[in-house]
């Protein structure tokens, strides 16, 4: 510092803290600290190294000064010359003073994660699985309606390729046969409702309130009817055990805890989805056995092999084992041999006396959407994991455990 | 003794506050929203420090980490609430009346004498953090008197399709105002409900220019009357804007402080400029850069085979693998995402702060100077659960 600058006068605004006096004050610039001159005469001197200055100010030039300790006090300062010849002495202008509550701040944060956790983990799936058994037939197909423009609209994502209902007369005609075949009506309080979506996806799911949703890329995938038929059956079986309306309740629950978590940061809606995934990605083992065990009985009743289904895993492994995504949850899991020899051991070892769909009727549903690979197509792998859907089922169980 | 009013100074700047924004907010994106604690600390520091009443900045002393405590005490209360109850809502509402919309609807109403709880206690909250001249403000514990204050005259502004809507605004402002402290001294609002009739008069008259068009157009057939109905939109706009500049003129210059009083004449016509060019200028720069996110597709799409770049700018998509369909969808919802709020706090925010900061100034200040410090409210709840419920004060 030259003498020159130390005899400029500088000026700048002081507030005590202790009262609303809005003073001009002198400063000078001592070797070791900034004493200050208030007009009464009376001088503080605040030392260099407990300067601090008040973070995101406005105003191109200037700066807000406090001293460490002293909560209350400050200095402001106006013009780029002034704030640059303090700021250039004070070695300590950026440092916080450290945060007091750390205590109480780990403690609430152990018990919101508590809280949340008990709620999505505990309270919500066991209110939801109540729920599910008094939710009147009107009520569950009302949620599946919802549930499914949700899904349709999760699917799309992108907004670039909205995800179409694909119903091509001849397709839906060899559908609602297979579905007839299969007759489950004596158990819904509904009709059965099958929809297949234009998706290259290899999966396929139930919707409360007797919705089933095949994807395309399931129907391609199946090499016979009576494999398509077996997966219709295990889907028919979930919706027979409500496992649908329990997790789409349950979804109800705990989407809005999430959505508390993360705030509207961003709409929320993705982050939403993603976590919502994680935690009800699947059925329960038991609720998977269950209806495997059902898809047994459907299909023996209408006189088709129970085998197709373990056909089918054992299809859908072979061709996808190595693929990346749902199917290799799938396909690497051992609980899938342990259904696959089930589906294997329930079969009577008898051919089906009249198969499902005649050759014509099983072209035709492979075209429900349009043009049909002529034949199964190679694993598909630009499907990305974030399509993933609600509660994907062929896959289910073998997410847990 | 000074008796010339002091002016309100604004130096905040567009370009600062939106390189502020920018940054906090991309920083709120990649850490899931849990930043927002900060950006909102940090933007809130730069606005209050821009207003200088007088010269002497606002000084805005909220922590981050004490937000984050509040909204973590607040999602242990209101994680059983929208849990449990949404999802009982939602099985009464699926089972009588096959929809969604009553739970909605219930669970909205229900919550709403929550927000407005919430609302006060988040007042009370940047208040208690802000200073002027050294001095902390504060603001009275009422919460609950505040929450079933604004039910019972947001029902009545209902029930009279907005007609009471001076009353409510007076009302409710009157009791914030009346328990507010500069330091020691206590903030009166003045006045009463009805001088805020004459700020709603070009809504009225808008209002009732739409329904007399409507209705003598059903009677009568004769497309003048479209002309009335249609010429009551923008009459309706610059409606509103009068409200918000002549209702705060009003409310700010029947406030009182130890014998200061506030001049304010913001100005209805200048609003309207704000509104118009700030969101005429977000619409831009967002279909520029959508333009530009576009353009590098069908870049990409050119280097690569599988894609058809004259397609895609041609708005036909189909040859875009899934998966880069995906990212780009993502990426481009968070961009916009930011970046509306980044514009809107750049060509809005600034200027209709700017506005009506510089359009107010304080009189009869001279006995301000013998305020004295009140003591620091230290309310470990913060703003939480109105950042829980998402209602946060303004800014």
């Amino acid at each position: 510092m030259t003498p020159d600058a130390q005899e400029q006068h500088l000026f700048a605004q002081f507030v005590n803290g202790r009262d609303a006096r809005w003073q001009r004050v002198e400063l000078h610039v001592t070797p070791t600290a900034l004493r200050i001159t208030r007009p009464d005469g009376a001088r503080i001197e605040w030392p260099f190294d407990s300067l601090r200055r008040a973070p995101d100010q406005a105003g191109r030039d200037g700066i807000v000064l406090s001293q460490a300790g002293d909560k209350l006090a400050r200095l402001v300062l106006k013009g780029k010359g002034p704030a640059e010849q303090i700021a250039g002495l004070a070695p300590n202008l950026t440092q916080r003073p450290p945060f007091e509550n750390l205590g109480r701040l780990l403690k609430w944060s152990a018990a919101a994660l508590a809280s949340v956790a008990v709620i999505i983990f505990f309270l919500v799936p066991v209110m939801a699985n109540q729920l599910a058994e008094f939710l009147p037939p009107e009520g569950e197909k009302a949620l599946g309606d919802t549930t499914f423009e949700q899904i349709r609209v999760a699917l799309d994502q992108t907004g670039l390729d909205p995800v179409q209902v694909c119903d091509r007369p001849e397709g839906a005609a060899a559908l609602a046969k297979m579905e007839v075949r299969l007759n489950p009506y004596s158990d819904l309080p509904y009709p059965i409702r099958v929809q297949v979506l234009d998706h290259p996806m290899v999966n396929a799911f139930a919707l409360p309130g007797g919705r089933v949703i095949l994807f395309k890329g399931l129907i391609h995938a199946a090499e016979a009817p009576e494999e398509l038929a077996a997966v219709l059956a295990h889907e028919i079986g979930h919706v027979v055990a409500r496992d649908p309306t329990r997790d789409a309740l349950r979804s109800a629950g705990s989407i809005g805890v999430l959505g508390l978590l993360f705030g509207d940061f961003a709409g929320g809606t993705v982050v939403l989805f993603l976590a919502n995934q994680l935690i009800n990605a699947s059925y329960s083992q038991d609720a998977e056995t269950g209806a495997d065990t059902y898809a047994h009985a459907l299909l023996e009743q209408a006189g088709l092999p129970p085998s197709a289904l373990g056909t089918m895993f054992q299809r859908l492994k072979d061709k996808h084992g190595d693929a990346e995504g749902i199917i290799a949850h799938f396909a690497s899991h051992p609980q899938l041999e342990d259904r696959i020899s089930a589906a294997l051991a329930a079969d009577t070892g008898e051919a089906p006396e009249r198969p499902v769909l005649d050759s014509d009727e099983w072209e035709a549903l492979r075209q429900i959407c349009g043009e049909a690979p002529a034949r199964i197509p190679e694993p598909t792998r630009d499907i990305p994991p974030l399509k993933e859907p609600k509660a994907p089922d062929v896959v289910p169980s073998v997410k847990k455990g | 003794m000074t008796l010339s009013p002091l002016k309100t100074e604004f130096v905040g700047d567009k370009g600062a506050v939106f390189r502020l924004a920018l940054k906090t907010g991309l920083l709120t994106v990649v850490t899931l929203g849990f930043y927002r604690f900060w950006m909102k600390t940090r933007l809130r520091r730069y606005y209050w420090s821009a207003v200088r009443p007088g010269g002497a900045p606002f000084e805005y002393l909220g922590q981050p980490l004490e937000k984050l405590l509040g909204f973590l005490v607040a999602v242990v209360f209101m994680a059983f609430y929208i849990g449990v109850v949404n999802l009982l809502l939602m099985f009464v509402s699926f089972s009588l009346f096959q929809g969604n919309f009553v739970a909605y609807g219930l669970s909205f109403v229900g919550i709403l004498p929550i927000i407005f709880f919430a609302q006060y206690r988040a007042r009370r909250y940047v208040l208690a953090r802000t200073r002027w001249r050294g001095i902390r403000f504060g603001l009275e514990p009422g919460a609950w008197g505040y929450a079933w204050r604004a039910a019972l005259y947001w029902t009545l502004t209902i029930l009279t399709a907005g007609l009471l809507w001076p009353l409510k605004a007076f009302a409710l402002e009157k009791y914030r105002t009346d328990r507010t402290y500069f330091g020691s001294l206590r903030l009166h609002q003045g006045g009463r409900w009805t001088m805020l009739l004459r700020a709603m008069r070009p809504l009225y008259t808008a209002a009732g220019l739409s329904i007399l068009g409507a209705v003598m157009l059903y009677l009568s057939e004769n497309p003048a009357w479209m002309l009335v109905f249609l010429l009551s939109v923008p009459w309706g706009i610059y409606g509103l804007a009068f409200w918000r500049a002549d209702s705060f003129r009003r409310l700010s210059e029947t406030k009182e402080l130890g014998g200061a009083r506030l001049t304010s004449a913001p100005r209805a016509g200048r609003v309207v400029g704000i509104y118009a060019g700030g969101y005429g200028l977000i619409y831009l720069c967002i279909s520029g850069v959508l333009m530009a996110a576009l353009a590098l597709v069908a870049i990409i799409a050119a280097l690569g085979v599988s894609m058809n770049p004259d397609a895609i700018l041609n708005g036909d998509f189909s040859s875009i693998p899934g998966w880069v369909a995906t990212m780009i969808g993502v990426l481009t919802y968070f961009t916009v995402f930011v970046l509306w709020d980044v514009f809107h706090h750049a060509f809005v925010k600034v200027p209709m702060v700017e506005h009506f900061a510089i359009e107010t100034a304080l009189v009869d200040a001279q006995n301000l100077s013998d305020v004295h410090q009140r003591d620091r409210d230290e309310f470990a709840e913060a703003e939480g659960f109105a950042d829980a419920l998402d209602v946060g004060a303004a800014l």
